[in-house]
């Protein structure tokens, strides 16, 4: 197996859309959080999101080529552009054939679909659109990542839900390493802020409610007083590309995916396992041949819900027995909200830029004690020197597919 | 306008098509417009000229082969929505 190295990052992120915009507000603990204004917002019961500042004019798509793309492909093609100049030539002296798309998504297009059902339902209108099926499929974001490259390799989609992306990254490093392709283009994308999804989300009980003195502080992962997660939209795509390769173009490397591991519960459907959690964090270190003890920090999934940061909790206990206790954890869904598909992208990259930097990234509004969660959360504030240089980050999703990769930091 | 003109001017606005090309022989692949294109270029006539096109599958290669398709449906559907002189006299009365 070849090692990985990690030489581009693009993000569109509610923290912003450069990597410094985006971990200095997560250092700060700065919440992208707030009261959300769509179409028919007042049917929700808690009209909250972390969404994205977006001009797709600004972004470069002219008219026939914008028709075609849903938001959520808008996100993914200009973060991919991000991570591909970021990189700094990776894809020079390539056969594009050697190059992959490995992108994760929830929910695609339904920004698109819910337009389309509202004229389908709401209008009792027959006039669907001829794009809708193009603009909502579920591989759309990474073919025209493809399209956009001229990226002839395979061109992979992952949706198991809220660990898609960890999924993506960690499907793209296995190709990368066994040599099956010479570069990635990994990651994921969502844009779920349609009526018809957060109605959905909101009937399963899974969302926030607002914080009555601060909407940015209703979601409060491990807090006692937690009550649910927020739908955050974005991308994060990060470019893989062999360690040999990167040095020898004297490329500026990032950091390194060193494993990879991943179960599925096989038990419910939405319930979390942290039997299963605790097994997908022990696969990766077992993929990356390390032992639990070499681990210094942990980017958690920390939704914000009742159950996951329970079973979280118990799953780390589980995996680092004594140590569990010593080990910084972090969840940034509290400021960024969740991303679903594209979360586990975002949060390898947070994870990647807090041991750039020597920082164990904040859990804000952590505001109350929960014995069922008595771990170190970086409660609310940043703390310098504390990342170390091994993470892992987990994600975990509807379904039951546990995702965990293991990064390593530059400076090692 | 003539049908000619406001096609031309759909062509521009939504697919930025150089005018100048839109000659009767131009083959609407060649000036960008593909299958997916000729779906969407229909369904946005049918705004702009009020008409409820048939849905089904069109051999429509050229621009002319658009613009006589759509001035045959706008004179069949005015044809259409005509009242019929022919017959009327044995409508019943209600």
């Amino acid at each position: 197996m070849r090692r990985v190295a990690i030489t581009g990052i693009g993000l569109v992120t509610p923290l912003g859309h450069s990597t410094d915009e985006v971990f200095q507000s997560a250092c700060a603990g700065r919440s992208a959080i707030h009261p959300l204004d769509i179409v028919d917002s007042h049917r929700l019961r808690a009209p909250l999101a972390a969404t994205v500042q977006f001009d797709a004019a600004a972004a470069h798509f002219d008219p026939p080529q914008h028709r075609l793309l849903d938001r959520v492909t808008q996100f993914a093609v200009v973060a991919a552009r991000r991570a591909i100049d970021h990189s700094c030539g990776a894809l020079s002296n390539i056969d594009r054939d050697r190059i992959g798309v490995f992108l994760g998504t929830g929910m695609a297009g339904t920004t698109s679909m819910d337009d389309g059902y509202r004229t389908l339902y709401g209008e009792q209108s027959d006039r669907i659109k001829p794009t809708l099926i193009l603009q909502g499929m579920h591989n759309a974001p990474a073919s025209w990542i493809g399209i956009d490259n001229g990226l002839t390799g395979p061109n992979l989609t992952y949706s198991t839900a809220c660990s898609s992306s960890s999924v993506a990254i960690g499907e793209a490093w296995l190709r990368v390493a066994s040599g099956v392709i010479d570069l990635a283009v990994a990651g994921g994308a969502e844009a779920p802020l349609a009526l018809g999804s957060l109605k959905a989300w909101e009937a399963m009980h899974t969302l926030a409610n607002i914080d009555a003195l601060d909407p940015g502080m209703s979601c409060k992962p491990f807090s006692k007083n937690r009550s649910g997660m927020v739908l955050g939209e974005g991308a994060a795509i990060v470019l893989l590309e062999p360690m040999d390769t990167a040095v020898s173009r004297s490329a500026k490397i990032l950091g390194e995916v060193i494993g990879y591991g991943l179960t599925t519960d096989s038990s419910h459907i939405a319930r979390p396992s942290a039997a299963g959690q605790a097994a997908a964090m022990r696969a990766a270190l077992a993929s990356a041949g390390i032992g639990a003890d070499a681990i210094d920090s942990i980017n958690a999934h920390g939704t914000g819900t009742l159950a996951n940061d329970v079973a979280e909790t118990a799953a780390i206990k589980s995996v680092f027995q004594s140590r569990a206790h010593l080990i910084p954890i972090s969840a940034t869904k509290a400021i960024h909200g969740h991303l679903l598909g594209a979360a586990g992208a975002l949060e390898f990259v947070l994870a990647l830029l807090a041991m750039q930097e020597r920082v164990a990234l904040p859990t804000m509004h952590l505001e109350q004690s929960d014995s069922a969660c008595d771990l170190d959360y970086v409660a609310n504030v940043a703390r310098p020197g504390a990342s170390g240089n091994v993470m892992l980050t987990n994600s975990f999703a509807f379904g039951g597919t546990n995702a965990v990769l293991a990064l390593r930091s530059d400076r090692h | 306008m003539t049908t000619t003109a406001r096609i031309i001017a759909m062509l521009v606005k939504d697919f930025k098509v150089d005018p100048v090309q839109l000659t009767p022989e131009a083959r609407l692949e060649d000036i960008g417009i593909d299958s997916i294109g000729v779906a969407e270029l229909l369904f946005n006539i049918e705004d702009e000229f009020g008409l409820k096109l048939p849905d089904v599958p069109l051999d429509l290669a050229t621009f002319g082969d658009v613009v006589l398709y759509v001035d045959g449906q706008i004179v069949a559907q005015q044809l259409s929505s005509a009242p019929s002189e022919i017959g009327s006299e044995f409508r019943p009365i209600a």
